[in-house]
């Protein structure tokens, strides 16, 4: 796709259909949870949405300050760095979003973030180690996809996301320890519409799909996070250059857990990841491809 | 439930639509206004830096009279222009005498080394920059506005709302307009 308000559209349908997806695989272990289990597998179902609710929230709410924490970033201001905050400010005035907090992470590995509850309490972040190995322009574009995050609510979505899944894996594993555990099998057996054996397989394989449908989530917000920063630039060779720089990068970032990995503009855990069905983002080369395909056919 | 209550329902949903159509086209063109604010906001901060650079070039390269007018009087025309098109022409005008003064100092070793003018420099960079993603921003707000006001259903509302399409932003030269990191 070589315009970037095609690719832009169709990562908003992908989300959709995505989320869409999610939901009804939740209806179904919902499904799985009265039509097995009776009446407790009815009780099950608010506990788990409540527990997930609180521990995803909780932190999406406080995601700014949270993600400061886990990841040691250093909040700074413009005369700490007027370079920056001038190329920062370029991509505000290019998108029309407020300006952001912005912070430094020590670390010599090349990676960069965003995060926020929405555009008004939004963060991004750099390492030193990204600030040392850009030039002028694919450091604008790496502002550019991390503003791109913002504006597209993608901590908003990746919460959603990971709520749906969460709720999925909540249910499944209660219900699990239920069925090893013999709780319900000798009550309510009489009104059941599902042997209890039968709900065994769609409990252990939905929380992976689960996974899988929240990873291709993100994988689909990482495109569309690069077709908006190029909206914003008009520029594609700078955030192309920049992924070839840290394509070429080796190094991996040091505060890297499942937590925070998804947010990083290159993943620091895909190289451990099992296929790339589970990679929060698409293959860098990939994105690499489509950003070459757009600056060959440049538009307004 | 009776034929009348169904009308009246069906007529509270269009009034319902009606209003978020009204407020769609208002908030669009409310953009665009705050758009080419924001245009002005950038022009001004350029407006302001050229006195600082005039006078060190100046220090530097005095005999180059014809660059240094150019942009003097590129200047004062610009804080004179308040309709979209005088402003882009300005805008335009001053650009381009910005570009000429800049290539002439290339020729002055001593001007390009000094502490003065390289800061100058980056300012100048930066705030070109700025103004140009400003009209770029313009530019894309009043291609959603023009967009909602041409496509139905919203194209019905645009008398009751009273909002029209709006001109884009052109500035005379070609290149400015495609290199929003303009390089000096």
């Amino acid at each position: 796709m070589t315009d970037f308000r095609a690719m832009q559209s169709a990562n908003k349908r992908k989300t959709l259909a995505l989320l869409f997806f999610m939901g009804v695989l939740v209806w179904f272990i919902a499904y799985v949870a009265i039509a097995a289990f009776g009446g407790t597998g009815a009780g099950v179902i608010p506990l788990a949405v409540l527990i997930t609710l609180v521990s995803v929230w909780g932190s999406y709410f406080a995601s700014d300050k949270l993600v400061l924490k886990m990841t040691r970033a250093q909040l700074i201001i413009e005369a700490d760095n007027p370079n920056l905050f001038n190329v920062i400010h370029e991509v505000v005035i290019a998108s029309g979003l407020p300006m952001p907090k912005v912070a430094v992470v020590n670390d010599p590995a090349p990676n960069a973030f965003a995060t926020g509850r929405d555009p008004n309490h939004a963060l991004i972040a750099f390492t030193t180690g990204l600030l040392d190995s850009m030039d002028r322009d694919e450091l604008q574009g790496v502002v550019a996809h991390e503003m791109s995050h913002v504006a597209n609510r993608d901590t908003l979505v990746s919460s959603v996301a990971a709520t749906t899944a969460g709720v999925i894996a909540l249910i499944s594993d209660i219900l699990m320890r239920m069925l090893w555990f013999g709780g319900s099998r000798n009550r309510d057996h009489h009104g059941q519409q599902m042997p209890i054996f039968l709900a065994i397989i769609p409990l252990i394989l939905a929380p992976i799909a689960a996974t899988l449908l929240k990873a291709a989530v993100s994988r689909r917000r990482e495109s569309l996070a690069d077709a908006t920063a190029v909206s914003f630039t008009r520029n594609p060779a700078g955030l192309r250059s920049a992924l070839e720089v840290l394509a070429r990068d080796t190094t991996v970032v040091q505060a890297r857990s499942n937590a925070v990995a998804h947010m990083y503009i290159e993943s620091p855990l895909d190289a451990s990841a099992a296929s790339k069905l589970f990679a929060t983002h698409p293959p860098i080369q990939e994105r690499i491809a489509a950003l070459r395909a757009m600056e060959a056919n440049p538009q307004q | 439930m009776d034929i009348s209550a169904i009308i009246l329902i069906a007529v509270a949903l269009f009034v319902v639509y009606a209003i978020l159509q009204y407020n769609k086209l208002v908030r669009l063109n409310i953009r665009v206004d705050e758009a080419f604010a924001q245009i002005e906001v950038q022009l001004k901060r350029r407006a302001d830096l050229i006195p600082n650079l005039v006078e060190t070039v100046k220090g530097y390269a005095s005999h180059e009279r014809e660059a240094l007018e150019k942009v003097v009087q590129a200047r004062a025309a610009s804080t004179t222009a308040s309709t979209l098109p005088a402003v882009a022409a300005a805008d335009g005008m001053l650009t381009n005498a910005l570009r000429g003064l800049l290539a002439v100092a290339e020729a002055y070793p001593d001007l390009k080394a000094s502490a003065n003018f390289l800061q100058l420099q980056e300012e100048l960079a930066t705030t070109e920059n700025k103004v140009s993603f400003s009209r770029q921003f313009y530019n894309d707000n009043v291609r959603n506005l023009n967009t909602a006001v041409k496509t139905i259903p919203t194209s019905f509302f645009v008398g009751l709302a009273k909002v029209g399409e709006r001109e884009f932003y052109e500035v005379e030269d070609p290149t400015i307009r495609n290199a929003p990191n303009v390089k000096f």
